[in-house]
């Protein structure tokens, strides 16, 4: 497990983000560090999605500010965020569906300038996930949803992120996939990449955090060490449905 | 119909074409090559054109109405370059026009890669959210407005040009002519498509290209800029629909500010045939269509005759759409597009 003390990676600063006139993220602060595995937690339509989304560029907030490294990156382009070092697997994968696996994964890859070890970083990748080695050829939209999973991690992977936003890796999984993705999620951290980690699975996402925020409707609602949140009795009522 | 029987129409359609095709070919074989060449020829006109629509249609789901008349005003362009600017005649040296005719076509496909790229900055990227039809509405308006650009820029008459490549025999092959105006479009069209098709296929703009077809969010996330992205498809459609503009001028010789519509119209059709969005699917398609024409109008043998070439090109269109609407090349995505 992580030490608490490591240089602050990324920080929302009071984040405000809309869909149109719907106001989404009422005020977010948070903060990733180095060597951590932090957690979102919230129920259906809190905003963890939206959080995600404001600081990989796809949903610019209208107030506050983001940092990533000590550089305010909130007003920057997509395309450009992920060239600062923040890779992502979103929400319901967002695989391209007509481009084989080892096509997809050279698409993590995309925005990295050195191309020397792209074999390197595919091998890596493989490793994890030796289903993917089987399934290199395969078009991406016609494997399972769990295959789709690993894709969409190892191709984040591709980009050798310096923070890695994950969005539901555990989704839709069968319970055997779910310890295993937990497990990758885990190692990948142990190499050296601070991960933000959202989760419906409160659980298990709060076993392999060392911190993690409540998120309740746009607003952070709880935070802390992740073993102290297991404890509060307000998270174990609503999130981790016991007594 | 259950599958089996349009099954065995469709075996028995093919069959007496291809007996219609190997009586008119052994009516008269040099006629009948030299009919297909005719055919390959306009095919790769529209090839060129057709390939525009549907590099736009990959990358945005837009029928981009407007692209003949951007095809029309490059021709346009071309012809005042062939006119004013070199003032070209027919006793022109050799060497003058083949310097001009490479100059005229820079200049020409400068124009119209710049003018669609300026189309989608001005006209479609603030719609891009937007519900489907409004992009559409804005096409055919757009089309409208070339047209009419066209129309003050260079009157409402055809502009003809001095016919600089000859359509004197080169060599032949056979007893069959090859022309030297036939033999530059094809000279000109092939390596244009096969560079096309390394750029989409194997460079990293092209993978650009399909990622952001595929979902532009995602593609987003993995670094790649969908805005300039968009924008250079649109340079390299507008890019070909000028070099199709040039060539079109220098094979017929004469142009006019409406004929986008019409050639626009066959090329979006040769490009729906072959599967709208799939690269190789627009060329099968523009050849097709360039040889019904030729051979509806070129040969002899049981043929309906010019007067039926628009019909049998689009009751083809329409048999396409209702039996496989995903076009002769075009696969069945996951999607569901
Ligand atoms: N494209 C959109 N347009 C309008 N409202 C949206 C859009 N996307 C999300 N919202 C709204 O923003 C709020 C936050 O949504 P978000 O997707 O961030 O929730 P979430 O916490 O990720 O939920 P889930 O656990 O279901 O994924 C919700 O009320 C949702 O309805
Ligand atoms: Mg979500």
């Amino acid at each position: 497990m992580a030490e608490q003390s490591g240089n602050v990676v990324l920080s929302l600063e009071d984040v405000h983000t809309y869909y149109g006139s719907i106001h989404a993220l009422k005020g977010v602060s948070l903060e990733v560090r180095e060597g951590e595995i932090v957690t979102l937690i919230g129920a259906n339509g809190a905003g963890k999605s939206t959080t995600l989304r404001s600081i990989n560029g796809l949903n610019h907030p209208r107030e506050g500010a983001i940092r990533f490294q000590g550089r305010e990156i909130t007003k920057d382009p997509a395309h450009a965020i992920v060239k600062s070092g923040i890779a992502q697997s979103p929400e319901g994968r967002r695989l391209f569906p007509r481009m084989s696996v080892l096509e997809n994964l050279e698409m993590g890859a995309f925005q990295r300038e050195d191309r020397t070890t792209f074999k390197e970083d595919v091998d890596r990748v493989f490793e994890l996930f030796p289903r993917l080695a089987e399934r290199r050829n395969q078009k991406a939209g016609t494997m399972s949803g769990g295959e789709q999973q690993m894709c969409a991690i190892g191709r984040a992977l591709m980009a050798r992120p310096k923070l890695l936003l994950l969005d539901e890796p555990s989704m839709g999984l069968a319970p055997i996939f779910v310890e295993k993705i937990f497990e990758i999620v885990r190692e990948i951290n142990a190499q050296g990449t601070p991960i933000l980690l959202v989760e419906q699975n409160a659980l298990m996402a709060l076993d392999a955090a060392s911190r993690g925020y409540v998120l309740e409707t746009g607003r952070i609602a709880l935070e802390g060490p992740a073993k102290d949140l297991r404890e509060n009795e307000q998270v174990r009522k609503t999130y981790l449905g016991e007594g | 119909m259950p599958a089996s029987v349009i099954g065995a129409l469709g075996s028995a359609f093919v069959l007496l074409l291809l007996i219609w095709v190997i009586g008119n070919f052994s009516q008269d074989p040099s006629e009948f090559l030299n009919v297909f060449l005719i055919g390959l020829t306009n095919g790769a006109v529209y090839g060129l054109i057709a390939l525009g629509y549907t590099l736009v249609y990959g990358i945005l789901q837009l029928i981009n109405f407007a692209h003949g008349d951007v095809f029309a005003l490059g021709g346009l362009v071309a012809s005042t370059m062939i006119l004013s600017v070199f003032d070209l005649t027919t006793t022109s040296g050799a060497g003058i026009v083949i310097v001009a005719v490479a100059a005229t076509l820079a200049v020409a496909m400068l124009f119209s890669s710049m003018l669609n790229t300026a189309i989608e900055l001005v006209a479609y990227r603030r719609l891009r959210n937007a519900p489907r039809l409004a992009p559409l509405i804005t096409a055919v308006g757009m089309s409208f407005i070339l047209q009419n650009v066209g129309l003050i820029g260079w009157g409402v008459n055809f502009t003809s040009v001095p016919r600089l490549i000859p359509n004197s025999v080169a060599f032949s092959l056979g007893s069959v002519d090859f022309q030297w105006n036939k033999l530059a479009v094809l000279l000109l069209t092939f390596p244009v498509l096969l560079g096309l098709t390394y750029l989409v296929r194997a460079t990293r703009q092209g993978k650009a290209m399909r990622a952001t077809s595929q979902d532009p969010e995602a593609a987003a996330m993995m670094g790649v800029n969908v805005n300039r992205t968009i924008s250079f498809t649109f340079m390299l459609a507008g890019g070909l629909a000028g070099a199709a503009g040039v060539l079109y001028l220098l094979n017929f010789t004469t142009i006019r500010y409406d004929q986008g519509f019409q050639l626009g119209l066959i090329a979006f059709t040769a490009a729906v045939l072959g599967g709208i969005g799939n690269l190789t699917g627009a060329l099968v398609g523009a050849l097709t269509i360039g040889l019904i024409e030729a051979f509806n109008e070129g040969l002899t043998w049981y043929t309906p005759g010019s007067d039926w070439t628009r019909s049998i090109v689009f009751s083809l269109l329409i048999a396409i759409l209702v039996f496989r609407p995903e076009g002769l090349l075009g696969e069945r995505t996951p999607e569901g597009q």
